[in-house]
């Protein structure tokens, strides 16, 4: 069964003349432990396809199905449980919170969820050591570099144990190298911990990392790509040259 | 009640009759009523009029009724002079002599001659209202301009932190105005005269709404003061000067309110407004501005042993202001207890609420400055209340400490009073069961031109039934030295308005010339605790005043007397002495009781006044919540409910509460106590006591606005829409 299953899914922001069809009438199908790049043009809707599918926004029809449940019958609190449990959230600015540190970020799905502060800070932890910031326990937002920042926000993701990572632009605000490390780690998440990850990108070379990307265009699918395993040891060139070209011509 | 010679009297000053006929030099009890009076009791010419006297009640013949003559406020009454100081007890005295001059003479070369042939003792003109109320409106006003200068300062506040506000939201219009070349001074003169422009239109508002409800006020007082006082009052009437001095405040207290947050726009760079807004943390250290405020606060405390008022006074700005500057230092520490005590109730959401109010100490400082300077108002003015309430109730314990009492139902200050002859006093002493009595008597003085009020006691029996409260000279021996000689207690206001101590000779005017007296201590009663009064002995009083009618009797029953006998034989005497009121001191108690728990009424107005506050309050929050949009978003998209999110906030508001709650605590304790500092140097003299009403009701008043604080806020980050605010720079 889909972990993401998306039916006739539509967005329409505004009303009459000044409507915009953000999304129009999009099937797509995510199988559990895919890793999925969703590429195109600025204002293809591919930010306002994750937004929907982590619950963060409404249809205008059409609906979402995660794990089988349709979200569009789910009340707000209900939402907002989904995404404490069953989604992690990975945004371009990373979005931490300034007044937390590191653990107290990562940990916070699991505080709000009412889990006890010490199991949550102990898990919070651990999957802070497996991204890679066990030296970086108690350092606030502003005293991490942005690829650090982003790792907190990917441990904070990890934290409720979800099925399903969705990052939007995850490295649209890093360095090259930092972003190929973000890439290797989404990766990661759905090769070796087997999390199924939807991620939104302009990058070609971010994109080479996924197994499958899904092109849109004016709220439709307009080509799909499934790629060969890269290897976790790192970018491939010719998968990479193979997303730029059908890039150009999806747009 | 005017006593009058029939033969002279109309001459001098024709009294028009409505009816009847004038007074004739064979009568002996007739009176002249006004019709103003007439019209009210039903009386007229051939009535008869009881009246009462220092020996008892008398009556009178109603022989005329007068026209009634404008301005005076009181019924006028006359009857013939004989008449009238028998009735005062006053035999031969008189106290004023009409005279009306030649029609060729010059008015001031005869005005100076008559004060030359009269000495000193005596005054020419019209009667000048009483100056010893002066003392009681300096008090008043005294409190009244250090709640006004508070008042200001709270407004100050709420500008400023709106002011704040305003620049917050604008920073990307200001950014941009920058990215197109305005320049700095540009920027700085378009935020002042914003600032000008709401200073003047509130200015002028607040001068109407001012005037508004004096207005309202003076209408509603109107029949009031008609009923009481038989004057018409027009509509309010200010000096030029409070309109300016308005003004001046009303404009200057805005500019300057707005001048930190013009400047802080001004450093606004372009490229901040327009890259987004990462909320940074406050970095600035707390300790420089904390060192400062320390050493504000040192001096503050300092000013209040100088000794003056208005040092003192202003030790209080020092004191707020120094508090505010360690605000920031003190919102940490503050923060993590209380924060401790808030993650019990707040388990998931305040451990965030805490680290943003952490996060930004320096604007935390300052709400919970807003919270804090309300809430001193109400910890101060409760501070006041106990205080005044407590140190009277220990007065009348003291110095009206008999069991009963015969008092005038209201004393006329600076005489006026009709008292009671020796008859009444002999009736009680021969009343079965009483053991001791003793009286006040009161007369009028003058010391360089200010009229003071002179009580005389007995020094042997007010000791044994009362006595005064002392805050100079010796308790033990003064009363005894008072026997002999010309000594004199002055009460603390008295002692205060004419820097006087122990050992000063005062110089006092006599019906008969003047007459030297010594200080003997500074001491006081309760009646007269607000009136500059000497008290000197009551047979010094009769020698130099001629005054011998008791005014206040004091009755202390024997030991194991028949108390229920005691005071129905007492009762018995009062229908005699009308103008005297009977009470046993429990009595009165309830009595006063009564009075003073009007005070209590004062704590609304407080509430009130602590309203500002809560707009302050609201408004941070506000700010808040905007600045922390995306951070919201975030919070939302990882799975916070909107009730959580609210619950965040209110946390964040308790906190400040909190804060705010004990800042004022702490600071109100400190303006009662210098209020209670100053009345104490203007003389009225009070043991400070802490107000445990004040405090509980600060503590529920400040944790109430952090609940209603945190409202609209709170209403305002649920609705947030995710998306947008994970999209807000």
């Amino acid at each position: 069964m889909s972990i993401v299953k998306t039916e006739q899914l539509t967005k329409v922001y505004g009303k009459g003349a000044t409507a915009v069809t953000a999304l129009n009438q999009l099937n797509l199908n995510i199988q559990p432990g895919e890793f999925v790049a969703v590429m195109g043009p600025s204002g293809c809707g591919k930010s306002t396809l994750l937004h929907l599918v982590g619950g963060l926004d409404q249809p205008t029809s059409g609906r979402v199905l995660l794990d089988g449940q349709d979200m569009s019958n789910l009340s707000d609190d209900a939402r907002a449980e989904l995404r404490r449990r069953s989604v992690g959230l990975v945004f371009q600015f990373f979005n931490l919170i300034p007044v937390l540190d590191a653990v107290e970020n990562a940990a916070l799905p699991l505080v709000l969820d009412g889990v006890r502060q010490s199991e949550a800070q102990q898990k919070a932890k651990d999957w802070l050591t497996r991204v890679g910031l066990s030296d970086r326990f108690s350092h606030r937002p502003d005293q991490l570099s942005g690829g650090q920042q982003q790792r907190v926000a990917l441990a904070r993701a990890l934290v409720a144990e979800p099925a399903l990572i969705l990052a939007d632009e995850p490295t649209g605000n890093l360095d090259s190298r930092s972003a190929d490390e973000i890439a290797l780690l989404l990766r990661q998440i759905s090769s070796e911990w087997n999390r199924t990850v939807l991620m939104v990108t302009h990058d070609p070379r971010i994109a080479a990392h996924a197994s499958r990307i899904v092109f849109l265009k004016d709220g439709t699918i307009v080509d799909e790509t499934r790629l060969s395993d890269g290897g976790v040891s790192g970018r491939n060139n010719g998968q990479e040259q193979l997303v730029r070209a059908k890039l150009e011509v999806a747009s | 009640m005017r006593g009058v010679d029939p033969e002279l009297a109309d001459k001098i000053d024709h009294i028009a009759l409505a009816n009847g006929r004038f007074l004739q030099t064979a009568d002996t009890n007739a009176i002249l009523i006004s019709n103003n009076l007439a019209q009210q009791t039903g009386l007229g010419v051939g009535d008869s009029l009881d009246l009462p006297a220092a020996s008892g009640l008398v009556t009178f013949a109603i022989v005329g009724v007068t026209t009634g003559r404008p301005p005076q406020s009181s019924e006028e009454l006359f009857m013939p002079l004989a008449a009238a100081q028998a009735l005062y007890n006053l035999p031969g005295q008189i106290n004023t002599i009409e005279a009306r001059f030649a029609a060729d003479s010059d008015g001031e070369t005869v005005r100076q001659a008559v004060l030359d042939k009269l000495g000193s003792g005596f005054k020419l003109g019209g009667a000048t209202a009483g100056s010893e109320f002066a003392s009681a409106l300096e008090a008043a006003n005294y409190i009244y301009n250090m709640f006004g200068i508070i008042a200001i300062i709270l407004g100050g506040f709420i500008i400023f932190i709106t002011f704040r506000t305003i620049v917050v939201e604008r920073r990307r219009d200001i950014g941009m105005l920058r990215a197109i070349g305005a320049s700095r001074k540009t920027i700085l003169g378009m935020l002042l005269t914003e600032s000008l422009v709401l200073g003047v239109m509130g200015t002028g508002l607040g001068i109407l709404a001012g005037y508004a409800m004096a207005a309202g006020l003076l209408i509603g007082m109107r029949g009031l003061i008609e009923d009481l006082m038989r004057t018409n009052i027009g509509g309010p009437s200010f000096a030029p000067w409070v309109f300016a001095l308005s003004i001046g405040m009303g404009i200057g207290i805005t500019l300057l309110a707005g001048l930190a947050p013009a400047l802080a726009a001004m450093r606004v760079s372009p490229l901040e407004a327009l890259r987004p807004s990462l909320a940074e943390v406050e970095r600035r250290s707390a300790s420089r501005s904390a060192i400062v405020g320390v050493v504000l606060i040192v001096i503050a405390f300092i000013t209040l042993v100088t000794g003056s008022v208005s040092i003192a006074s202003f030790g209080i700005l020092l004191f707020l202001t120094g508090l505010v500057l360690i605000g920031p230092a003190l919102v940490y520490p503050i923060a993590r207890i209380f924060g401790r005590l808030l993650s019990l109730i707040f388990a998931r959401e305040g451990q965030i609420a805490q680290g943003n109010l952490t996060r930004q100490p320096g604007r935390a400082a300052i709400t919970a400055s807003a919270i804090t300077i309300g809430l001193s108002l109400l910890v101060a003015l409760g501070g006041l209340l106990t205080t005044l309430v407590g140190g009277m109730g220990g007065w009348i314990d003291k110095t009206l400490g008999s069991d009963y009492l015969f008092m005038p139902q209201s004393l006329i200050l600076g005489g006026g009073n009709i008292g009671a002859g020796p008859q009444l006093l002999a009736e009680i002493d021969a009343i079965p069961g009483v053991e001791t009595t003793t009286t006040l008597r009161q007369a009028t003085t003058r010391i360089d031109g200010a009229d003071v009020q002179l009580v005389g006691i007995d020094p042997v029996t007010y000791p044994q039934v009362a006595g005064l409260i002392f805050s100079a000279g010796d308790e033990e021996t003064v009363y005894e030295e008072m026997e002999n000689g010309r000594l004199i207690i002055v009460n603390g206001i008295f002692a205060a308005q004419n820097r006087l101590a122990v050992g000063d000779t005062l110089t006092l005017q006599t019906p008969d010339g003047t007459q030297d007296y010594k200080v003997a201590a500074v001491a006081g009663d309760f009646l007269n605790f607000k009136l500059a009064t000497g008290y000197i002995s009551q047979a010094n009083l009769a020698q130099d005043f001629h005054e011998t009618t008791d005014l206040l009797i004091m009755v202390d029953q024997a030991a194991g007397a028949d108390e229920t006998a005691v005071q129905a034989s007492l009762q018995a005497l009062a229908p005699d002495y009308p103008a005297f009121t009977f009470y046993s001191l429990t009595e009165w108690q309830v009595e006063m009781e009564k009075t003073m728990s009007a005070l209590n009424g004062m704590y609304v107005l407080l509430i009130i006044l602590a309203i500002p506050s809560l707009i302050a309050l609201i408004n941070t929050l506000a700010i808040n919540v905007l600045e922390r949009t995306r951070e919201i978003g975030t919070l939302r998209a990882v799975g916070a409910t909107r009730r959580q999110v609210k619950r965040m906030i209110t946390a964040e508001s308790l906190l400040l509460a909190a804060t705010g709650t004990l800042f004022g605590l702490l600071s109100g304790l400190w303006l009662s106590y210098i209020l209670v500092g100053a009345m104490n140097l203007i003389g009225l003299v009070f043991p400070f006591s802490f107000s445990y009403a004040g405090a509980i009701v600060a503590i529920v008043v400040g944790l109430g606005f952090g609940i209603l604080g945190a409202l609209i806020p709170a209403r305002q980050a649920t609705k947030l829409d995710i998306v947008q605010a994970l999209a807000y720079e």
